[in-house]
Protein backbone atom coordinates (compact mmCIF):
# COMPACT_ATOMS: atom_id res chain seq x y z
CA UNK A 1 0.00 0.00 0.00
CA UNK A 2 1.73 3.25 -0.69
CA UNK A 3 1.53 5.99 2.05
CA UNK A 4 -0.10 9.28 1.49
CA UNK A 5 1.22 12.58 -0.09
CA UNK A 6 1.51 14.84 2.95
CA UNK A 7 0.61 18.62 2.10
CA UNK A 8 1.43 21.29 4.33
CA UNK A 9 -1.12 24.38 3.90
CA UNK A 10 -0.07 27.73 4.29
CA UNK A 11 -2.74 30.39 3.52
CA UNK A 12 -3.94 33.27 5.79
CA UNK A 13 -6.97 33.35 4.92
CA UNK A 14 -8.07 31.06 7.61
CA UNK A 15 -11.72 29.84 5.98
CA UNK A 16 -10.13 29.36 2.68
CA UNK A 17 -7.50 27.32 3.91
CA UNK A 18 -9.71 24.97 6.22
CA UNK A 19 -12.09 24.61 2.91
CA UNK A 20 -9.03 23.89 0.87
CA UNK A 21 -8.02 21.16 3.91
CA UNK A 22 -11.32 19.53 3.62
CA UNK A 23 -11.28 19.40 -0.19
CA UNK A 24 -7.68 18.02 -0.12
CA UNK A 25 -8.62 15.07 2.96
CA UNK A 26 -11.32 13.72 0.71
CA UNK A 27 -9.54 12.37 -1.24
CA UNK A 28 -8.00 9.04 -0.42
CA UNK A 29 -4.00 9.73 -1.44
CA UNK A 30 -3.97 12.71 0.45
CA UNK A 31 -3.23 14.18 4.07
CA UNK A 32 -2.84 17.26 5.54
CA UNK A 33 -0.19 17.37 7.61
CA UNK A 34 -0.24 21.27 9.37
CA UNK A 35 -1.75 24.41 8.04
CA UNK A 36 -0.27 27.67 8.89
CA UNK A 37 -1.03 31.35 8.17
CA UNK A 38 2.59 32.38 8.09
CA UNK A 39 5.49 32.54 5.67
CA UNK A 40 8.20 32.40 8.71
CA UNK A 41 6.33 29.39 9.94
CA UNK A 42 5.70 27.67 6.86
CA UNK A 43 9.94 27.30 6.64
CA UNK A 44 10.40 26.08 9.97
CA UNK A 45 7.47 23.68 9.85
CA UNK A 46 8.53 22.13 6.42
CA UNK A 47 11.95 21.80 8.10
CA UNK A 48 10.39 19.67 10.94
CA UNK A 49 7.68 17.55 9.08
CA UNK A 50 9.37 17.62 5.55
CA UNK A 51 5.81 17.62 3.50
CA UNK A 52 6.12 16.12 0.12
CA UNK A 53 4.11 19.12 -1.15
CA UNK A 54 3.69 22.73 0.15
CA UNK A 55 0.46 24.34 -1.19
CA UNK A 56 1.39 28.02 -0.69
CA UNK A 57 -0.41 31.14 -1.00
CA UNK A 58 1.66 33.97 -2.76
CA UNK A 59 0.43 37.02 -0.56
CA UNK A 60 0.92 35.92 3.15
CA UNK A 61 1.20 38.90 5.96
CA UNK A 62 4.65 38.17 7.25
CA UNK A 63 7.26 37.08 4.55
CA UNK A 64 5.76 36.79 1.02
CA UNK A 65 4.87 33.42 -0.72
CA UNK A 66 8.14 33.60 -2.81
CA UNK A 67 10.64 34.43 -0.26
CA UNK A 68 9.34 31.73 1.71
CA UNK A 69 9.29 29.26 -1.37
CA UNK A 70 13.04 30.08 -2.12
CA UNK A 71 13.95 29.45 1.73
CA UNK A 72 11.87 25.89 1.65
CA UNK A 73 12.97 24.49 -1.54
CA UNK A 74 17.04 25.38 -0.13
CA UNK A 75 16.54 23.76 3.04
CA UNK A 76 13.93 21.40 2.36
CA UNK A 77 14.56 20.27 -0.99
CA UNK A 78 12.26 17.32 -0.96
CA UNK A 79 9.58 19.40 -0.70
CA UNK A 80 7.87 20.45 -3.70
CA UNK A 81 5.97 23.83 -3.88
CA UNK A 82 2.97 24.70 -5.51
CA UNK A 83 1.79 27.98 -4.97
CA UNK A 84 -1.94 29.56 -4.31
CA UNK A 85 -3.28 32.69 -5.91
CA UNK A 86 -5.79 35.10 -6.56
CA UNK A 87 -4.07 36.34 -9.77
CA UNK A 88 -2.58 34.87 -12.90
CA UNK A 89 0.27 37.59 -13.03
CA UNK A 90 3.06 36.33 -15.47
CA UNK A 91 5.77 38.44 -13.10
CA UNK A 92 4.92 36.30 -9.86
CA UNK A 93 4.53 33.07 -12.44
CA UNK A 94 8.17 33.34 -13.45
CA UNK A 95 9.41 34.81 -9.52
CA UNK A 96 8.04 31.89 -8.47
CA UNK A 97 9.34 29.36 -10.58
CA UNK A 98 12.71 30.88 -10.34
CA UNK A 99 12.49 30.68 -6.61
CA UNK A 100 12.12 26.82 -7.09
CA UNK A 101 8.22 26.41 -6.90
CA UNK A 102 7.02 23.72 -9.49
CA UNK A 103 3.43 24.69 -9.65
CA UNK A 104 1.26 27.79 -9.98
CA UNK A 105 -2.42 27.77 -9.08
CA UNK A 106 -4.62 30.37 -9.64
CA UNK A 107 -7.74 30.16 -7.16
CA UNK A 108 -10.27 29.93 -9.83
CA UNK A 109 -9.36 26.35 -10.74
CA UNK A 110 -11.82 23.58 -9.28
CA UNK A 111 -11.39 21.14 -6.53
CA UNK A 112 -10.18 18.69 -9.25
CA UNK A 113 -7.24 20.81 -10.58
CA UNK A 114 -6.04 21.00 -7.18
CA UNK A 115 -6.24 17.58 -6.34
CA UNK A 116 -4.40 16.87 -9.60
CA UNK A 117 -1.90 19.46 -8.97
CA UNK A 118 -1.01 17.87 -5.70
CA UNK A 119 -0.44 14.84 -7.17
CA UNK A 120 1.28 15.86 -10.15
CA UNK A 121 4.05 18.13 -8.46
CA UNK A 122 5.03 15.44 -5.82
CA UNK A 123 5.82 13.83 -8.65
CA UNK A 124 7.99 15.96 -9.16
CA UNK A 125 5.80 17.41 -12.43
CA UNK A 126 5.08 21.23 -12.92
CA UNK A 127 1.52 22.46 -13.67
CA UNK A 128 -0.14 25.26 -14.14
CA UNK A 129 -3.92 25.91 -13.57
CA UNK A 130 -6.13 28.41 -14.27
CA UNK A 131 -6.45 31.32 -16.35
CA UNK A 132 -3.19 30.35 -16.86
CA UNK A 133 -5.16 27.33 -18.98
CA UNK A 134 -4.01 24.15 -17.28
CA UNK A 135 -0.91 22.40 -18.35
CA UNK A 136 1.22 19.68 -16.72
CA UNK A 137 4.55 18.05 -17.08
CA UNK A 138 7.48 20.00 -18.55
CA UNK A 139 4.72 22.92 -20.37
CA UNK A 140 6.80 25.96 -20.41
CA UNK A 141 4.80 29.24 -21.18
CA UNK A 142 7.45 31.63 -21.82
CA UNK A 143 6.94 35.34 -20.61
CA UNK A 144 5.12 38.10 -23.04
CA UNK A 145 7.73 40.43 -23.19
CA UNK A 146 7.68 44.01 -24.53
CA UNK A 147 9.36 46.08 -26.35
CA UNK A 148 10.58 49.45 -24.74
CA UNK A 149 8.29 51.11 -27.04
CA UNK A 150 5.41 49.39 -26.74
CA UNK A 151 5.84 49.79 -22.84
CA UNK A 152 5.94 53.52 -23.41
CA UNK A 153 2.56 53.47 -25.76
CA UNK A 154 0.90 51.06 -22.92
CA UNK A 155 1.61 53.55 -20.34
CA UNK A 156 0.19 56.66 -21.96
CA UNK A 157 -2.52 54.89 -23.07
CA UNK A 158 -3.24 53.94 -19.46
CA UNK A 159 -2.97 56.69 -18.19
CA UNK A 160 -5.84 58.18 -20.63
CA UNK A 161 -3.81 59.74 -23.57
CA UNK A 162 -5.15 59.78 -26.41
CA UNK A 163 -3.44 58.11 -29.46
CA UNK A 164 -2.65 61.79 -30.60
CA UNK A 165 -1.36 62.81 -27.77
CA UNK A 166 0.70 59.71 -27.56
CA UNK A 167 1.98 60.11 -31.22
CA UNK A 168 3.01 64.09 -30.30
CA UNK A 169 4.55 63.03 -26.99
CA UNK A 170 6.97 60.17 -28.94
CA UNK A 171 7.78 61.72 -32.24
CA UNK A 172 5.60 58.75 -34.14
CA UNK A 173 2.65 59.35 -36.75
CA UNK A 174 -0.73 57.82 -35.18
CA UNK A 175 -1.05 54.69 -37.53
CA UNK A 176 2.34 53.64 -35.54
CA UNK A 177 0.97 54.15 -32.24
CA UNK A 178 -2.28 52.00 -33.77
CA UNK A 179 0.09 49.64 -34.47
CA UNK A 180 1.91 49.04 -31.98
CA UNK A 181 -1.41 49.05 -29.69
CA UNK A 182 -2.36 46.54 -31.72
CA UNK A 183 0.74 44.12 -30.99
CA UNK A 184 0.59 45.11 -27.24
CA UNK A 185 -2.74 43.69 -27.77
CA UNK A 186 -1.90 40.63 -29.41
CA UNK A 187 1.00 39.75 -27.35
CA UNK A 188 -0.55 39.68 -24.35
CA UNK A 189 -4.06 38.15 -25.73
CA UNK A 190 -5.80 40.97 -24.57
CA UNK A 191 -9.06 42.43 -26.17
CA UNK A 192 -9.91 45.83 -24.86
CA UNK A 193 -8.77 49.24 -23.37
CA UNK A 194 -10.02 47.93 -20.11
CA UNK A 195 -7.61 45.42 -19.79
CA UNK A 196 -5.09 47.04 -21.91
CA UNK A 197 -5.10 49.62 -18.09
CA UNK A 198 -5.48 46.54 -15.82
CA UNK A 199 -2.76 44.88 -17.01
CA UNK A 200 -0.37 47.91 -17.30
CA UNK A 201 -1.43 48.86 -13.83
CA UNK A 202 -1.21 45.36 -12.28
CA UNK A 203 2.48 44.89 -13.65
CA UNK A 204 3.58 48.59 -12.19
CA UNK A 205 3.75 49.69 -15.76
CA UNK A 206 1.66 52.86 -14.69
CA UNK A 207 0.23 53.36 -11.08
CA UNK A 208 -2.99 54.27 -9.72
CA UNK A 209 -3.17 57.68 -8.67
CA UNK A 210 -5.43 60.37 -10.06
CA UNK B 1 -35.22 25.05 13.44
CA UNK B 2 -35.64 23.65 10.16
CA UNK B 3 -32.89 23.68 7.32
CA UNK B 4 -30.89 26.87 6.61
CA UNK B 5 -30.85 27.44 2.99
CA UNK B 6 -27.83 29.28 1.68
CA UNK B 7 -26.46 30.72 -0.97
CA UNK B 8 -22.66 31.10 -1.88
CA UNK B 9 -21.44 33.51 -4.61
CA UNK B 10 -17.50 33.24 -4.84
CA UNK B 11 -15.36 33.92 -7.71
CA UNK B 12 -12.74 31.94 -6.93
CA UNK B 13 -14.20 28.57 -7.91
CA UNK B 14 -11.86 26.49 -5.19
CA UNK B 15 -12.71 28.55 -2.15
CA UNK B 16 -16.30 28.55 -3.12
CA UNK B 17 -15.69 24.92 -3.57
CA UNK B 18 -14.09 24.54 0.06
CA UNK B 19 -16.75 26.96 1.65
CA UNK B 20 -19.12 24.69 0.09
CA UNK B 21 -17.46 21.43 2.39
CA UNK B 22 -17.32 23.72 5.15
CA UNK B 23 -21.26 24.07 5.54
CA UNK B 24 -21.46 20.40 4.16
CA UNK B 25 -19.98 19.20 7.66
CA UNK B 26 -23.35 21.13 9.39
CA UNK B 27 -26.47 19.22 8.73
CA UNK B 28 -28.85 21.95 9.23
CA UNK B 29 -27.58 23.76 6.64
CA UNK B 30 -28.54 23.25 2.91
CA UNK B 31 -26.94 25.05 -0.12
CA UNK B 32 -29.05 25.74 -2.83
CA UNK B 33 -26.93 27.86 -5.22
CA UNK B 34 -23.57 28.10 -5.51
CA UNK B 35 -22.23 30.91 -8.15
CA UNK B 36 -19.45 32.79 -9.20
CA UNK B 37 -20.66 36.08 -10.37
CA UNK B 38 -23.04 38.32 -8.93
CA UNK B 39 -25.30 38.44 -11.29
CA UNK B 40 -25.78 35.67 -11.33
CA UNK B 41 -26.11 35.88 -7.29
CA UNK B 42 -29.12 37.44 -7.94
CA UNK B 43 -31.03 35.80 -10.24
CA UNK B 44 -30.32 32.43 -7.64
CA UNK B 45 -31.49 34.24 -5.05
CA UNK B 46 -34.47 35.43 -6.41
CA UNK B 47 -35.34 31.77 -7.64
CA UNK B 48 -34.54 30.00 -4.61
CA UNK B 49 -35.08 32.28 -2.06
CA UNK B 50 -32.50 31.44 0.58
CA UNK B 51 -32.35 32.41 4.25
CA UNK B 52 -28.76 33.29 3.97
CA UNK B 53 -26.63 34.65 1.02
CA UNK B 54 -22.91 34.42 1.71
CA UNK B 55 -21.54 37.10 -0.51
CA UNK B 56 -18.14 37.86 -1.54
CA UNK B 57 -17.71 41.40 -1.75
CA UNK B 58 -15.70 41.76 -5.05
CA UNK B 59 -17.50 39.89 -7.46
CA UNK B 60 -17.12 40.22 -11.32
CA UNK B 61 -20.30 41.63 -13.23
CA UNK B 62 -22.01 42.82 -10.30
CA UNK B 63 -20.16 43.70 -6.89
CA UNK B 64 -21.24 42.09 -3.75
CA UNK B 65 -22.14 45.79 -2.52
CA UNK B 66 -24.83 45.48 -5.30
CA UNK B 67 -25.87 42.21 -4.78
CA UNK B 68 -26.71 42.83 -1.26
CA UNK B 69 -28.68 46.36 -2.70
CA UNK B 70 -30.79 44.54 -5.05
CA UNK B 71 -31.48 41.62 -2.88
CA UNK B 72 -32.66 43.76 -0.46
CA UNK B 73 -35.26 44.76 -2.68
CA UNK B 74 -35.80 41.86 -4.56
CA UNK B 75 -35.87 39.05 -1.84
CA UNK B 76 -35.83 40.85 1.65
CA UNK B 77 -36.18 38.06 3.57
CA UNK B 78 -32.78 36.75 2.53
CA UNK B 79 -30.14 38.23 4.24
CA UNK B 80 -26.30 39.14 3.78
CA UNK B 81 -23.08 37.69 5.04
CA UNK B 82 -20.17 39.55 3.43
CA UNK B 83 -17.25 37.84 2.54
CA UNK B 84 -14.16 39.89 2.70
CA UNK B 85 -10.00 39.81 2.96
CA UNK B 86 -10.51 43.93 4.39
CA UNK B 87 -11.57 45.12 7.67
CA UNK B 88 -11.85 47.97 4.93
CA UNK B 89 -14.07 51.04 6.64
CA UNK B 90 -16.36 52.24 3.16
CA UNK B 91 -16.84 48.70 2.31
CA UNK B 92 -18.34 48.08 5.46
CA UNK B 93 -20.05 51.47 5.53
CA UNK B 94 -21.65 50.43 2.17
CA UNK B 95 -22.35 47.04 2.59
CA UNK B 96 -24.29 48.14 5.55
CA UNK B 97 -26.39 50.77 3.90
CA UNK B 98 -27.14 48.28 1.14
CA UNK B 99 -28.69 45.88 3.72
CA UNK B 100 -25.87 43.53 4.68
CA UNK B 101 -26.32 42.14 8.15
CA UNK B 102 -23.08 40.28 8.30
CA UNK B 103 -19.57 41.02 7.73
CA UNK B 104 -16.68 38.46 7.69
CA UNK B 105 -13.32 38.62 7.21
CA UNK B 106 -11.19 35.80 5.50
CA UNK B 107 -8.93 35.46 8.53
CA UNK B 108 -11.99 33.94 10.58
CA UNK B 109 -11.55 30.13 10.86
CA UNK B 110 -14.71 27.46 9.70
CA UNK B 111 -16.61 27.43 12.90
CA UNK B 112 -16.94 31.54 12.61
CA UNK B 113 -18.49 30.92 9.10
CA UNK B 114 -20.82 28.26 10.56
CA UNK B 115 -22.01 30.54 13.65
CA UNK B 116 -22.12 33.60 11.21
CA UNK B 117 -24.69 31.80 8.68
CA UNK B 118 -26.79 30.61 11.73
CA UNK B 119 -26.78 34.16 13.52
CA UNK B 120 -28.24 35.53 10.30
CA UNK B 121 -30.78 32.86 10.01
CA UNK B 122 -31.78 33.60 13.17
CA UNK B 123 -32.61 37.21 12.48
CA UNK B 124 -29.24 38.19 14.01
CA UNK B 125 -25.95 40.15 12.45
CA UNK B 126 -22.28 38.85 12.81
CA UNK B 127 -19.17 40.67 12.13
CA UNK B 128 -15.85 39.25 12.56
CA UNK B 129 -14.20 41.05 15.70
CA UNK B 130 -12.07 43.83 13.80
CA UNK B 131 -15.12 45.07 11.95
CA UNK B 132 -17.43 45.65 15.39
CA UNK B 133 -14.18 47.70 16.36
CA UNK B 134 -15.15 49.86 13.54
CA UNK B 135 -19.03 49.52 13.62
CA UNK B 136 -19.41 50.08 17.30
CA UNK B 137 -16.93 53.07 17.63
CA UNK B 138 -19.24 54.73 15.41
CA UNK B 139 -16.36 55.65 13.24
CA UNK B 140 -17.99 55.21 9.90
CA UNK B 141 -19.12 58.79 8.16
CA UNK B 142 -20.59 59.44 4.59
CA UNK B 143 -17.24 61.43 4.49
CA UNK B 144 -15.23 58.62 3.09
CA UNK B 145 -14.69 60.06 -0.33
CA UNK B 146 -15.49 56.54 -2.09
CA UNK B 147 -18.94 56.54 -0.48
CA UNK B 148 -19.64 60.44 -1.70
CA UNK B 149 -18.54 59.59 -5.44
CA UNK B 150 -20.35 56.63 -6.28
CA UNK B 151 -23.22 57.45 -4.19
CA UNK B 152 -24.14 59.97 -6.52
CA UNK B 153 -24.57 57.73 -9.45
CA UNK B 154 -27.70 55.72 -10.01
CA UNK B 155 -28.22 52.46 -9.36
CA UNK B 156 -27.79 51.32 -13.26
CA UNK B 157 -24.72 53.64 -13.60
CA UNK B 158 -22.63 52.14 -11.13
CA UNK B 159 -23.57 48.79 -12.79
CA UNK B 160 -22.25 50.11 -15.88
CA UNK B 161 -19.52 51.81 -14.60
CA UNK B 162 -18.29 48.27 -13.44
CA UNK B 163 -18.68 46.59 -16.47
CA UNK B 164 -17.44 48.74 -18.80
CA UNK B 165 -14.15 48.13 -16.45
CA UNK B 166 -14.33 44.54 -16.25
CA UNK B 167 -13.66 45.02 -20.32
CA UNK B 168 -17.02 44.29 -21.57
CA UNK B 169 -18.55 46.26 -24.91
CA UNK B 170 -21.57 48.68 -25.04
CA UNK B 171 -23.15 45.58 -26.83
CA UNK B 172 -22.53 42.75 -24.14
CA UNK B 173 -23.65 45.47 -21.32
CA UNK B 174 -27.21 45.91 -23.21
CA UNK B 175 -27.26 42.36 -23.64
CA UNK B 176 -26.39 41.62 -20.21
CA UNK B 177 -28.81 44.71 -18.36
CA UNK B 178 -31.51 43.68 -20.78
CA UNK B 179 -31.92 47.38 -22.26
CA UNK B 180 -30.92 48.80 -25.87
CA UNK B 181 -27.22 49.52 -26.44
CA UNK B 182 -28.22 53.15 -26.77
CA UNK B 183 -29.47 53.52 -23.12
CA UNK B 184 -25.96 52.04 -21.96
CA UNK B 185 -24.40 54.81 -23.96
CA UNK B 186 -26.67 56.97 -22.20
CA UNK B 187 -25.47 55.68 -18.89
CA UNK B 188 -22.06 55.86 -19.96
CA UNK B 189 -22.47 59.60 -20.89
CA UNK B 190 -23.74 60.21 -17.45
CA UNK B 191 -21.23 58.68 -15.11
CA UNK B 192 -18.18 59.72 -16.60
CA UNK B 193 -19.89 63.40 -16.93
CA UNK B 194 -20.66 63.01 -12.77
CA UNK B 195 -17.68 61.70 -12.03
CA UNK B 196 -15.00 63.69 -14.60
CA UNK B 197 -14.17 60.76 -16.40
CA UNK B 198 -12.91 61.28 -19.84
CA UNK B 199 -12.46 57.94 -21.40
CA UNK B 200 -12.41 54.45 -21.05
CA UNK B 201 -8.73 54.30 -19.03
CA UNK B 202 -10.21 57.04 -16.61
CA UNK B 203 -12.93 54.39 -15.81
CA UNK B 204 -10.96 51.59 -15.46
CA UNK B 205 -8.52 53.28 -13.24
CA UNK B 206 -11.07 55.16 -11.14
CA UNK B 207 -12.88 51.65 -10.57
CA UNK B 208 -9.63 50.18 -9.72
CA UNK B 209 -9.22 52.61 -6.65
CA UNK B 210 -12.64 52.41 -5.55
CA UNK B 211 -12.47 48.74 -5.40
CA UNK B 212 -15.20 47.84 -8.05
CA UNK B 213 -13.12 45.67 -9.71
CA UNK B 214 -9.84 43.35 -8.43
Amino acid sequence: MTRKIRVLLVDDHTVVRRGLRKILESTNDIEVVGELGSGLEAITAAAELHPDVVLMDVSLPDLNGIEATRRITAATPGSQVLMLSMHADEQYVLASMEAGAKGYLVKDVDDQDLVAAVLAVCAGQTYFGGILGSTSGDGRRSPAVLSARERQVLAMISSGHTNRQVADTLGISINTVESHRKHIIDKLDLHSTADLVRYAIRHRIVNLSR
Amino acid sequence: MGTIRVLLADDHTVVRQGLRRILETDPSMEIVAEVGDGRAAVEAAERQRPSVAVIDISLPSLNGIEVTRQLAKATPETRVLILSMHADEAYIHQSLKAGAKGYLLKDADDQDLLKAITALHSGGSYFSPAVSKLVLRGYLHESVESADELAGLSDREREVLQLIAEGKSNKDIAHLLDVAPSTVETHRKHLMEKLHLHNTAAIVRFALRHGLIQ
